[in-house]
């Protein structure tokens, strides 16, 4: 991969530029509301950054932002070191494949995908080419005479991804591209994309709410919730140290648990509970976070352990999921093979050393002292 | 796609031109209507309006028995097709008869030859049924309204079947299935098709003028016509509030309604 | 459901409807052709089977001609007219322009007036002299015209009025297809770089032709049936320059009383429309695009 003396433009490894993208303090407000407050991100050139949350946090507002599909209502978009904000979606050199896919239902699958090509004129040489290149790495060799309605939700999703890859642009957007597909098609889907955008070096920008896919497929992950970021860091860097309890629920499956700290004597202890203290210090107004494959069940002997009472237990197959309360509150953990214990049953838990995450119950935010460390 | 900048007042000043120019000839109309017969050339903003056309071309021909003849022609007409357009369509949508097929084609022929073109066979036919000059005669040819049978019939279709068989798990009949599943799920369908059939047959013309003689069975459209050219003179102001007169049922209904109204044409031109 | 209980639950709610239509429609029909081979039946004379003697009277009609002759120009010029002008102002209507209650209201209004009504108030407009057109025409220094007493003006006087009724209406069927359209395919469009006008060219009005077929299919139908203003306005005149075929059917059925020739001619009138509902049966299956 050559890069010019200009660190923010590189050529891609699949031959063509790739472009780095910036908001500055983005907004975009209709009348009271707001969907996007004040977001300021980076995407590296040729990387894979996805826009996660939950629906209504304005991820996908944010991503027609960068398309130039709404207007900012303040801050500045650059795309490739240029201020891109009031320019119309044409001229950013961006690419799009939609939710719906946005195929146009009159046209082949071959004129579909060179739709863009055709506007902007190029010679049917360079149209040809691109076209086969295009057939090649999606697999839509036989399709390319069929119209859409002719065509399953993985195929149009390939010739929506087809369109996007000859136009050839730096900056690639994707709005939720695998929701309407079923599971098994979604996975496929997933390392394709993530293949794709390898092989060819683009700049993605991927909006979903699935934290699955942020988590397979993203270089960065940028969780959003009410119009601002909440958290931006690698999967790595979200999953092990998450800024927010929100953040901490959302990425992972099963989700974190959180449980209410009190104060004792001793320490913080678990609300409700005797003991044993957790944490040193104060437990008054804090949570704390553990996952629950850090959590295992214990026999007597071990020291420190949490007094806990089975509320359910869930036999999966290679796993059973305990739902235990400890004082007031509830922890899940998975039981290795299958583990039947009486619903009532008393059960001691302990928690692995440097598993635990510390956030303020107010804020939410991560109480650094919370001793998780990074893999 | 919307126009940006300059494009976009300039469309938006042609679409205001063509809908100027459109409104004109009622403007028009209006402006004669409610203005003495001296400001009938002059536009004077602030002439005096007055009712006094109106007040004349009522009293110049029986408008009022017109009136009567043209409500009770379009609510014996929509009420008989209501009816019938129901049950033919529940038919085709649910019952897997003999000759369904052929049977639907020969109503989609009414679709392309109406009763409007068959004046003289419709004619000859009413003379033998004694229905010459009587509303009731007007309106018959009417009432299978093809239209009907094919917009309530594409609706019922969508009904899913499972409501049809939890309801016959209730032990209801097929009318009664009709009448508490179906019907109900096609409101907002009954609602356009009877503003349609409302709006043609309140405008109807030819076939009214055929049929009827006399002052007890003409309605407005007739009536509005024979008025215009008795021989009286012409009398702009009295012709142009006559006109409105006859038209203001549906003007007003449209003006007041109007996204109603336009959904319920464009629910009926969904095919 | 059995299949005797399906057949007679069928017929029975089918057989109200059915009655009527084929009295109204089929029968009649069938009848016209009857009749177009016998002579018209007069007082104590019943009418004579005379096989194709209507038709060749028919043929050598200058009337019959001029009424044919008449309807095509007719229709020639109102339905490309009100075609175009219905989907322009559907494109408007549907965008969000200033005002776009207004233009919605005045581009259908015609639709909901009486033919009877309009050809009143234009026959205002096209008084000689004193009426709204020539009052225009005289600012561009035109004389005074006899808009519908003159052979060559008074069909196109009756079209413009035509094409002002129709245009409205048929702007709602396009402004339904319209809404149909998926916003995003614009977007994406205009990610691609496509103009307002490539976009409408090759997206919008291919999207649209399934509508416009079915517009024109209504144009072509209403061309045929809508006589009302003739009847208003010129009788058919001056000279029978205005006359349409129905109109001409309508004379000689119900002022001549020439029952068995007005059969004739219905039959030409139900031969086109047919041809229209074959053609309209065969393009269907060819160009227009099926989503």
């Amino acid at each position: 991969m050559q890069v010019s003396c200009d660190a923010r433009i590189s050529r891609g490894a699949g031959g063509f530029d790739v472009s780095e993208i910036v908001l500055e303090g983005v907004s975009k407000r209709w009348g009271e509301t707001t969907a996007v407050d004040g977001v300021s991100l980076r995407v590296p050139a040729g990387s894979f950054v996805v826009l996660l949350g939950p629906s209504g946090c304005g991820k996908s507002t944010t991503l027609r932002l960068v398309a130039g599909l709404e207007a900012a209502s303040s801050g500045r978009i650059l795309i490739d070191g240029r201020d891109v904000t009031a320019l119309p979606p044409s001229a950013r050199g961006v690419s799009m494949v939609f939710q719906s896919y946005a195929l146009f239902p009159h046209l082949s699958v071959a004129e579909n995908i060179v739709f863009g090509l055709r506007v902007r004129r190029l010679s049917r040489e360079e149209r040809e080419r691109r076209l086969e290149r295009a057939t090649a790495l999606l697999g839509l060799g036989g399709l390319l005479e069929r119209k859409p309605s002719q065509l399953s939700g993985g195929q149009q999703q390939r010739v929506a991804l087809g369109r996007a890859i000859v136009a050839e642009t730096p900056v690639c957007l994707m709005d939720e591209p695998l929701s309407n597909l079923d599971a098994q098609l979604r996975q496929e889907m997933r390392r394709e994309i993530r293949a794709l955008q390898r092989q060819l070096g683009i700049t993605l920008v991927y909006v979903t709410h699935d934290q699955v896919e942020a988590m397979t497929m993203a270089d960065r992950v940028v969780l959003m919730r009410g119009g601002r970021v909440e958290q931006d860091a690698s999967p790595a860097e979200i999953y092990a140290r998450p800024a927010t309890s929100f953040a901490a629920r959302f990425i992972g499956t099963p989700p974190m648990n959180l449980a209410r700290l009190a104060d004792s004597p001793a320490g913080a202890v678990v609300r409700g509970s005797a003991g044993p203290a957790l944490l040193p210090g104060r437990g008054d107004g804090l949570v704390a976070g553990v996952r629950p494959e850090s959590l295992r069940l214990v026999d007597a002997t071990h020291h420190g352990a949490l007094e806990a009472e089975v509320l359910s237990a869930e036999y999966l197959g290679a796993d059973t999921v305990l739902a235990c309360r400890v004082g007031e509150e509830q922890l899940s953990l998975r039981a290795p093979g299958q583990v039947t214990p009486a619903p009532g049953a008393r059960v001691r838990i302990a928690v692995e050393p440097g598993s635990l995450h510390v956030f303020d119950a107010a804020s939410g935010r991560r109480v650094d002292g919370g001793a998780a460390t990074a893999p | 796609m919307e126009s940006r900048g300059f494009d976009r007042v300039l469309e938006t000043c042609a679409a205001w031109l063509l809908g100027i120019l459109w409104i004109l000839p009622l403007a028009f109309a209006v402006w004669t209507a409610f203005h003495p017969a001296e400001y009938q050339a002059r536009f004077e903003p602030l002439a005096p309006l007055t009712l006094e056309n109106f007040a004349r071309a009522w009293h110049a021909a029986p408008f009022a028995r017109y009136f009567l003849n043209t409500t009770l022609l379009c609510a014996m007409i929509l009420g008989v097709q209501l009816v019938l357009v129901t049950l033919a369509a529940y038919a085709f949508a649910r019952f897997e008869f003999f000759g369904r097929e052929v049977a639907f084609s020969l109503v989609l022929v009414q679709l392309m030859i109406m009763p409007d073109v068959l004046i003289v066979e419709n004619y000859q036919t009413l003379r033998k049924l004694g229905l010459v000059d009587t509303l009731l005669g007007i309106g018959l040819p009417y009432m299978a309204s093809a239209f009907g049978i094919f917009l309530l019939r594409q609706t019922f279709k969508t009904v899913p079947r499972e409501l049809d068989e939890a309801a016959r798990v209730e032990g209801c009949s097929f009318l009664m299935m009709l009448w508490k599943v179906y019907v109900p799920l096609a409101k907002p369908v009954y609602v356009a098709f009877g503003l349609v059939s409302v709006s043609y047959h309140w405008n109807n013309f030819l076939w009214p003028l055929i049929v009827t003689n006399s002052v007890e069975t003409r309605p407005l459209t007739v009536g509005l016509q024979i008025f215009s050219h008795a021989d009286q003179g012409i009398d702009w102001a009295l012709i142009c509030a006559a006109t409105l007169l006859t038209s203001a049922p549906l003007l007003v209904g449209f003006l007041l309604f109007q996204r109603q109204f336009v959904q319920s044409f464009i629910r009926a031109g969904i095919r | 459901m059995t299949r005797l209980s399906a057949n007679v639950h069928g017929w029975l709610l089918l057989l109200p409807a059915a009655v009527l239509l084929a009295a109204f429609t089929h029968v009649p029909a069938v009848a016209t052709f009857w009749h177009s081979l016998h002579t018209t039946p007069k007082g104590n004379r019943p009418a004579r089977f005379v096989g194709l003697r209507q038709y060749e009277t028919m043929v050598q009609d200058p009337v019959f001609w001029q009424a044919m002759w008449n309807n095509f120009l007719y229709a020639l010029f109102t339905i490309p007219a009100s075609v175009v002008l219905a989907m322009l102002m559907a494109l408007w209507v549907n965008q969000r322009l200033a005002g776009r209650g207004f233009l919605r209201m005045s581009y259908f209004v015609p639709t909901v007036l009486p033919l009877i009504a309009v050809a009143n108030i234009w026959l205002f407009f096209y008084v000689p002299d004193y009426g709204l057109v020539d009052v225009f025409t005289r600012v561009l220094g035109f004389g005074p015209t006899n808009w519908l007493g003159q052979r060559d003006t008074v069909l196109g006087a009756l079209m413009v009025m035509t094409v002002w009724k129709e245009a409205g209406f048929f702007m709602i069927f396009y402004l339904a297809a319209l809404q149909q359209l998926p916003p995003s395919l614009s977007e994406a469009a205009a990610l691609e770089g496509a103009s307002r006008w490539y976009f409408f060219r090759r997206v919008i009005f291919p999207l649209l032709m399934p509508t416009t077929l079915f517009v024109l299919v209504n144009a072509i139908i209403n061309s045929f049936r809508l006589v009302d203003h003739i009847v208003a306005l010129t009788k058919g005149g001056p000279d029978n320059a205005s006359a349409l075929l129905l109109f001409y059917i309508f004379e000689v059925a119900f002022k001549f009383w020439d029952t068995g020739y007005a059969s004739a001619l219905t039959m030409v009138l139900l031969a086109m429309l047919a041809l229209l509902a074959l053609g309209q049966y065969f393009f269907l299956e060819k160009r227009v695009h099926y989503r």
